[in-house]
């Protein structure tokens, strides 16, 4: 009966709130006028995904960008081939799993650079829309899966609570609070994940 | 906060703030000081030391997070009387000046050989990132190849 | 062999010996030569640049070698190890006269306590220079004391003795020199013996292994930040953040409740925190509240508008004819701005103490390059006598000049006094960045008029910079009224090449709001670098090679531009020096004299993804007799490399009047891949003496990279660091 029901929802997901495809861009004026916040949401969503807390890690080369000036990562740091360093040190040797307020490193859990095909320095919000809801580019990710990503991942969340830098002083937050943050990803993923033209 | 880990071979249990670096922890609770303070901001490497077999900067990391985990210090990195392969090379080849960044460039070392047995000149240039101000990586990189030299010869190793 | 009685007996030696081998240097400083303050000036300039390196300390073979009677031979050395190698030629230059082995031999810091007390300090690239003659004859008196005990309780003659790592046999009969001094309370001083036969020499001269090799692998406990005592606490000082400010209405009512907390000082001009660990220590300073109150606000704009030439006292420190502008002979005249920023130590080991006040009395561990002012400063400021302190130097995580001053030791002296118990007290790097005494930063001007037919008719160096003598504590502020102009400033300023008809060098002085001290080679860095800039750019414009430039200008007339002409020859023969970009790389040349030490050096560049990168420097250097070869070039990788560090990216800012950077990283210095694949050193011997080796080769290097950018880009650069953006 359970799974009946869960097969039912599933269909009625597919057949009434089918995504378009995601790599179909729909002006503004297409965007489905039951959901007035999707836009505004995309809008929230994308704010906080281009600030520096989340590009500085989304590098456009080998190395990650640091502090507010996104400033190439000192020492020359490269993501290595899984993002997580190399040999002679991984992130995991400086970078823990929580901030550390005493030498200023930040940390959460799974602290990486992003992978090479996920690279957002440098692109427009449609861009870096376009290719997170790219499954050949997102890591094999479905939309729901980016949903929970985005609004469940420590490593994402951390930007939230960035901590303090060497020098005590506190790094900025997003400009959007989480909890706003959340709920518009998932507004704009449940209205159908629509990027528009810009 | 009682923390408990095996360093250099030895279980130890201390009981100390859990937000304590290790560093400190190793330093003067341990009396191993081979491992230096530098900076205290992961930024010089001086602190270098291997957690489960990863290099890991030990101002950088509250001891807490040592709960069950296998520690070696530059104190370590020899087996008795055998000086480890890196040791043995910055022998050979002379490489300390002052000698206080050097315990941390040697962990470092050992860390990159453990993963990379032949570096090339790039794959130190890349993994090698402590800051020695006497300048001694001319040296250094003469005794890291032949640290993997004489790596690739000790079977036991 | 270091027993009190002997020690007393040996006070009366050292004290003549003190008087012979004082010599003229240090003599200056005494009030005597007041009158003729016009010639000593000069002369004290030309010591800088041409220095004949005299030893001040104590020169008696008891007070320097301990013999156990296990035969095991200990040095007590007044010199400080930082990295330059000093143990070993010290060991090595024993070992020799006093026939022991390099194994038997233990090289330990002198605590000031064992007589064995130096003045000077260790600096200047003096040490080795210094000590080979009274080390030597040292060590072969000593030879010969042993040798004459020996004699008498075998019933034979020296001469009929065989000395042997250590052991002395005669007839059958062997005794080692533990055996030896076991057996005698009474020694008597022979006159100093002939020395040894440069042909016999078995140690010097040899790449022997250094002598702290073993533990410097292992990670032994030997810097001064290890030091401990039993029942030691932990401090830490609120030291300022800001420039020209005073710290004032100290507010410690919380970090006195934080935990670990035994107590917080606050008099005698500072306030820390005394804590049962360094990070409950550090924890409560950081909860002192305080305010700045600033005298005068300051930013980096401010500090290179006073360091100009043509601002500040102006003390002319070379005069062999005239001004370029009174020059009659027809010319172009080539005028030429060049300038260097404020540099950070950075040495890896932070400054501190370790002090244990009892009775009265106390006792210090500590890096330090003055020990004797150390232990002067720390009795002073406690009111005692300098007797019953005792300095025990450890080694130096780094010198570089950033040790020549150590006011904190009596920071921590009186915690020690304050608590009753033994203190360990650090600077943290923040602190270290923030509290430095800088390298000050540098302006030049150079000068010079070319003849229609491309000849040098006369140059002049103009430069202006602050303090490096002058705000340390090693030279009295009698020297600043004495001397006027800061020695250490003008190091390199000179110029050397002797055959340039007209040559003038002035230096204009200026008080800076930080302090400013040693930083390695002093100005050295900063003129060489302009002056081997300007003349690389009078020879490109003059269609001259820049190599034959330099020989053309020195003579044959003094000893030094002889040696300095060889070296240059040998450099440019050994890189191959060619002009040109190959495989996109250019060749840079650049010559000095530095304390009487020659080095040229040629440096390979080229241009990658916007970045200078140094492939190659080839170097010739003549240090005079290298005592060890193989750590001289050590000296000279070390100091090409940290040369290349401050040419490319190191430089220090000032905004409101806080000095940042503050740690590594954003202070770049160079790392492993930034520093070249090759250097090719070539030793040559151009006296028969040791001479300065460990800041000499730091000359050439900002220059000759520099020319070589300059075949890269077209275009001179005149600052450092260099930027090609």
């Amino acid at each position: 009966m359970f799974s009946f029901i869960t097969l039912g929802l599933a269909n009625y997901s597919l057949i009434v709130k089918q995504p378009h495809s995601t790599i179909d861009i729909l002006s503004s004026d297409e965007i489905s006028s039951d959901d007035p916040n999707a836009e505004k949401s995309f809008d929230m969503m994308m704010e906080v995904l281009m600030h520096k807390r989340c590009v500085n890690c989304h590098p456009a080369g080998d190395t990650p960008l640091q502090g507010e000036d996104s400033h190439l990562h000192n020492f020359g740091i490269v993501r290595g081939e899984d993002g997580h360093g190399l040999a002679g040190y991984t992130c995991g040797t400086c970078h823990q799993e929580e901030n550390n307020k005493i030498s200023g490193v930040p940390g959460a859990p799974e602290w990486a650079v992003a992978p090479a095909e996920m690279v957002w320095e440098g692109k427009s919000r449609v861009e870096i829309a376009t290719q997170m809801m790219d499954p050949a580019r997102n890591g094999g990710r479905t939309p729901e899966e980016i949903e929970k990503h985005l609004t469940e991942h420590e490593l994402v969340l951390w930007a939230w609570e960035p901590g303090i830098d060497a020098e005590g002083m506190p790094r900025e937050k997003p400009p959007v609070p989480v909890d706003e943050y959340i709920t518009a990803v998932k507004n704009w993923i449940h209205a159908g994940a629509i990027i528009p033209a810009q | 906060m009682k923390i408990s880990f095996t360093i250099n071979g030895e279980n130890q249990i201390v009981d100390v703030d859990g937000e304590t670096p290790l560093l400190w922890v190793i330093r003067d609770g341990l009396d191993l000081k081979g491992t230096k303070y530098g900076c205290g901001k992961a930024a010089c490497g001086a602190c270098t030391i291997h957690v489960e077999g990863n290099a890991v900067r030990s101002c950088s990391y509250p001891v807490k997070m040592a709960e069950g985990k296998n520690i070696i210090t530059i104190e370590g990195l020899s087996t008795g009387n055998n000086l480890h392969p890196v040791q043995q090379a910055w022998k050979e080849e002379v490489v300390p000046q002052c000698g206080y960044c050097q315990p941390g460039f040697m962990m470092a070392t050992a860390a990159m050989l453990s993963d990379i047995p032949k570096p090339t000149d790039k794959d130190i240039d890349q993994n090698i990132i402590n800051i020695c101000r006497c300048a001694t990586y001319y040296r250094m990189r003469k005794a890291i190849h032949r640290a993997a030299e004489i790596q690739s010869q000790s079977p036991s190793l | 062999m270091a027993n009190n009685e002997n020690r007393e007996k040996s006070k009366g030696l050292r004290r003549r010996k003190f008087l012979k081998y004082s010599g003229v240097g240090m003599g200056l400083m005494l009030g005597g030569v007041w009158a003729a303050r016009n010639y000593s000036r000069r002369y004290f300039f030309d010591l800088v640049e041409t220095m004949v390196p005299t030893y001040i300390g104590d020169t008696s073979p008891l007070v320097w070698i301990q013999i156990s009677p296990e035969n095991k031979v200990i040095i007590h050395s007044s010199k400080v190890e930082m990295g330059q190698g000093t143990f070993t030629s010290i060991a090595q230059i024993v070992a020799e006269e006093l026939e022991v082995d390099m194994d038997q031999i233990e090289v330990t810091h002198a605590a000031t306590d064992t007589g064995n007390i130096d003045g000077f300090g260790t600096g200047g690239s003096l040490s080795i220079a210094g000590l080979w003659k009274p080390l030597s004859e040292m060590a072969a008196t000593m030879r010969l004391m042993l040798s004459n005990e020996a004699a008498a309780r075998l019933g034979v003659s020296v001469s009929q003795l065989n000395l042997e790592n250590g052991k002395i046999s005669a007839g059958g009969s062997t005794i080692t020199y533990g055996e030896i001094v076991a057996g005698v309370t009474e020694w008597s001083f022979p006159d100093t013996p002939k020395l040894k036969k440069r042909s016999d020499y078995k140690y010097v001269g040899k790449p022997v292994p250094r002598v702290d090799l073993h533990d410097k692998v292992i990670g032994a406990p030997i810097f001064g930040i290890d030091a401990e005592y039993p029942d030691m606490v932990y401090a830490s000082v609120v030291r300022s953040r800001l420039v020209d400010a005073s710290m004032s209405n100290f507010d410690t009512s919380a970090a006195e409740k934080m935990p670990g907390v035994l107590r917080v000082v606050n008099e005698n001009g500072f306030v820390g925190v005394i804590a049962n660990s360094f990070f409950e220590a550090d924890n409560a300073r950081h909860k002192i509240k305080f305010d700045y109150t600033t005298n005068k606000v300051w930013n980096l704009s401010d500090i290179n508008e006073k360091i100009k030439v043509g601002n500040g006292k102006k003390t002319i420190f070379q005069k062999e004819g005239k001004a370029v502008d009174d020059i009659d002979e027809e010319g172009e005249i080539i005028e030429m701005e060049f300038s260097s920023p404020i540099g950070a130590h950075a040495q890896l080991e932070p400054n501190g103490a370790v002090a244990y006040y009892q009775n009265g009395k106390v006792e210090l561990k500590l890096s330090t390059q003055v020990v004797d002012f150390t232990r002067k400063e720390v009795a002073s400021a406690l009111g005692i006598d300098k007797n019953d302190v005792n300095v025990i130097p450890t080694f130096l995580g780094g010198g570089f000049g950033r040790r020549l001053h150590t006011p904190h030791a009596v920071q921590v002296a009186l915690m020690s006094k304050a608590v009753g118990k033994p203190v360990k007290c650090f600077f943290d790097r923040k602190q270290e960045f923030q509290n430095d005494t800088f390298r000050p930063p540098s302006h030049h001007i150079m000068k010079a008029k070319i003849s229609e037919s491309g000849a040098l008719l006369g140059i002049e160096h103009q430069l202006a910079s602050g303090d490096t003598m002058f705000n340390s504590a090693l030279v009295p502020s009698l020297s600043a009224t004495f001397l006027r102009a800061d020695v250490g400033s003008i190091r390199g300023g000179a110029i050397m090449y002797d055959n340039i008809p007209e040559i003038r060098a002035s230096y204009y002085h200026s008080d800076l709001p930080f302090a400013t001290s040693f930083w390695r080679s002093l100005g050295l860095l900063a003129n060489a670098f302009a002056i081997e800039s300007f003349l690389d750019e009078i020879a490109i414009r003059t269609k001259q090679d820049p190599i034959e430039l330099r020989l053309k200008y020195l003579s044959d007339n003094n000893p030094y531009s002889v040696r300095i002409k060889n070296v240059i020859k040998a450099c440019a023969e050994k890189a191959g020096y060619r002009e040109g970009i190959v495989d996109g790389k250019a060749m840079g040349f650049a010559s000095t004299i530095d304390m009487g030490s020659p080095c040229a050096q040629v440096a390979e560049v080229s241009i990658e993804e916007g970045r200078i990168k140094v492939h190659k420097v080839t170097v010739a250097f003549d240090c005079g007799v290298a005592v060890n070869p193989d750590q001289v070039r050590a000296q000279v990788e070390g100091c090409v490399c940290m040369g290349l560090s401050a040419s490319l990216y190191e430089k220090m800012d000032l905004k409101d009047n806080k000095l940042h950077p503050v740690n590594y990283g954003a202070y770049r210095i160079a790392m492993m891949r930034d520093v070249p694949k090759e250097i090719d050193t070539v030793l040559i011997q151009g006296t028969d003496i040791p001479g300065p080796v460990g800041e000499p080769p730091l000359g050439p290097i900002a220059a000759a990279i520099n020319n070589a950018v300059r075949r890269l880009i077209d275009k001179r650069l005149t600052s450092l660091p260099l930027d090609i953006s």
